[in-house]
């Protein structure tokens, strides 16, 4: 399929998607409604952190700073600015961290990188409990000024769009070129002209961007937040699985990933909390073990391969006693 | 004296405290085709870090005609024409041979002159001799067509200066033929410098001008290679019984 075909397809599937979305309030109930919006939340989430981890296999553990910062910037501004412009606001301060964090510590990479981001939004998340506590005065923040709740569907159904149409536009522009020149080999990509830190920084900040934005928009949903309501690492979790487990390499993956998975969560979380998490913690151990590539890379070929596998080992097995009796 | 297209002057690498590369000074100037040579461990790959700006010396400097580059990080050499292969093959395996090249053209090689025949992907598939396998991903050819692909994507760079880090190796003989024809023809056809690492030394020294001598991180030699063959320190510290022999 040509270039131009795979645009026109993707664009087509992701407007179907955006129709069925945004009609469905009309035809659930709330608590559907509450349930589509946390899948919104995670199509956002987990697509744009694949747009750039996935891509430079960087694993960046700090999508609950960009979340929090952007919650807590719309949060504080709410009452002074238009709903929009507050949204904004979230994006650009997530957006300023990761150009600092990332200047810090993208020369990093594998599991140094991983476990510097999580230590960073573990700070963030003090630092600002403790700003909370000792300058303020107080443990969080009641949202006086909190808008429909349609707007917030609507805000966060856009945010999702936008997130996938931007992943579709990166992926076809030379930023995504020498971000996926970053994962495949980061020095002949460097040596080939690719100024790959500044490349890294700005899909960093792109895919901070929506975090916060999508932070600022949760936030009001709350009414009321405080720094471990926000800065929930859950949130950076979930979205890193979500994104690995549907194939963080891929368009659609994450996309797929976290819509079954949000409906996988709302559903059991009611009842069987921790049968959730280990669901999730089993798929992912699976997909990482059996399926690098994510859910999306499962082709027909790869469960025929898995079967003879499994048939071949049991002769095999059969075969190696044989051996042993013999010596 | 003219401005050299590269010069290392008193370049040192030190890796903790082993002195890789000692005191270094080297001029290449623009169209020629040089070798370096020198025994396993005598710094030949660290110079060419050096050199393509992969890793900065310890101490000396880097010019790229008569810009100093001392320090910068490698796309700024890639930049100024510098390109470079590596001695294990460091292609993009799930992309295409094709985009392999076009990755090159997208970025060092933009709005940089392309040379004639250089200007796209299939005119550099062309030089290379990979036309056919331009649909294939970088990880499906074999490793000699891989090397010939990383000299491709070193091309797309639109370079003024190649410099490649024993291209040859693991090559049967009619595929090291192949290749030195290659290169000299870079050379001849598209005027670019080349510097060249070769362990098989008989080869490098049918096809270069001028040869540098690597031994335990200093240059002991420099000079056309009838001349290099005959100097003692060489023959001491490398070439030995075997090219004497082979020489006379």
């Amino acid at each position: 399929m040509s270039g131009r075909r795979i645009l026109g397809r993707d664009l087509s599937v992701l407007a179907v998607l955006a129709v069925i979305a945004l009609a469905l309030p009309a035809w659930v109930n709330e608590f559907g409604v509450s349930m589509a919006l946390t899948c919104l939340m995670y199509v956002a989430l987990s697509s744009s952190w694949s747009l750039f981890c996935g891509a430079t296999r960087y694993l960046s553990l700090a999508t609950s700073a960009f979340f929090g910062i952007g919650a807590y910037a719309g949060a504080l501004t709410l009452g002074e600015l238009p709903w929009l412009a507050a949204i904004a606001l979230g994006a650009g301060a997530a957006a300023a961290l990761a150009v600092v964090m990332g200047s810090a510590v993208l020369h990093l990479r594998g599991t140094y990188f991983a476990v510097l981001t999580f230590g960073m939004t573990e700070l963030i998340r003090h630092a600002v409990t403790f700003a909370e506590k000792q300058i303020a005065g107080t443990v969080g923040r009641v949202l006086v000024f909190v808008p429909e709740p349609g707007t917030v569907y609507l805000t966060v159904l856009a945010l999702a769009v936008l997130a996938v149409v931007t992943s579709i536009a990166v992926r076809r522009s030379r930023l995504g070129l020498a971000l996926a020149g970053i994962g495949g080999d980061e020095l002949r990509a460097q040596t080939l002209g690719v100024d790959t830190r500044r490349a890294k920084v700005i899909g960093f900040a792109i895919s901070a961007a929506f975090a916060g934005a999508v932070g600022a928009a949760m936030s009001v949903r709350w009414t009321y937040i405080d720094p471990a309501t926000v800065f929930n690492p859950f949130i950076g979790f979930q979205t890193v699985l979500i994104a690995l487990i549907g194939g963080a390499a891929t368009l659609w993956g994450p996309l797929v990933a976290a819509i079954v998975f949000s409906v996988l969560a709302e559903a059991l979380r009611l009842q069987l909390p921790q049968l959730y998490m280990m669901a999730l913690g089993l798929l992912l151990i699976l997909s990482v073990l059996y399926l690098p590539g994510g859910l999306a890379s499962l082709r027909p070929g790869i469960l025929i391969g898995w079967r003879d596998a499994l048939l071949a080992r049991r002769p095999a097995r059969r075969a190696g006693a044989g051996k042993v009796r013999d010596a | 004296m003219g401005t050299a297209l590269l010069e290392a002057r008193s370049v040192t690498v030190r890796f903790g405290g082993l002195t890789a590369v000692d005191g270094i000074s080297a001029r290449f100037a623009a169209g020629e085709l040089v070798g370096i040579i020198g025994p396993n461990g005598a710094g030949k790959t660290t110079f060419f870090n050096v050199l393509s700006g992969v890793l900065p010396p310890t101490s000396g400097r880097l010019l790229v005609a008569g810009d100093d580059l001392t320090g910068a990080r490698p796309h700024r050499y890639a930049h100024h024409g510098i390109a470079r292969t590596f001695q294990t093959p460091r292609v993009f395996a799930e992309l295409t041979v094709a985009a392999n090249i076009g990755f090159g053209l997208q970025f060092a090689g933009r709005g940089r002159a392309a040379a004639p025949g250089l200007a796209d992907a299939a005119g550099i598939l062309e030089v290379i001799g990979l036309s056919a396998h331009a649909a294939q991903p970088a990880a499906a050819i074999t490793p000699s067509q891989q090397r010939l692909l990383e000299i491709g994507m070193a091309l797309a760079t639109r370079p003024r200066l190649l410099l490649l880090d024993e291209v040859a190796a693991g090559l049967t003989e009619g595929e090291v033929e192949h290749m030195a024809r290659l290169i000299r023809g870079l050379r001849d056809d598209l005027a670019l410098t080349v510097i060249w690492i070769e362990h098989a030394v008989t080869t490098l020294l049918r096809h270069v001008e001028r040869v540098l001598v690597l031994h335990q991180g200093c240059k002991i030699a420099d000079a056309a290679p009838a001349e290099v063959v005959r100097d003692a320190r060489v023959i001491e510290a490398y070439l030995g019984d075997e090219m004497a022999q082979g020489t006379s």
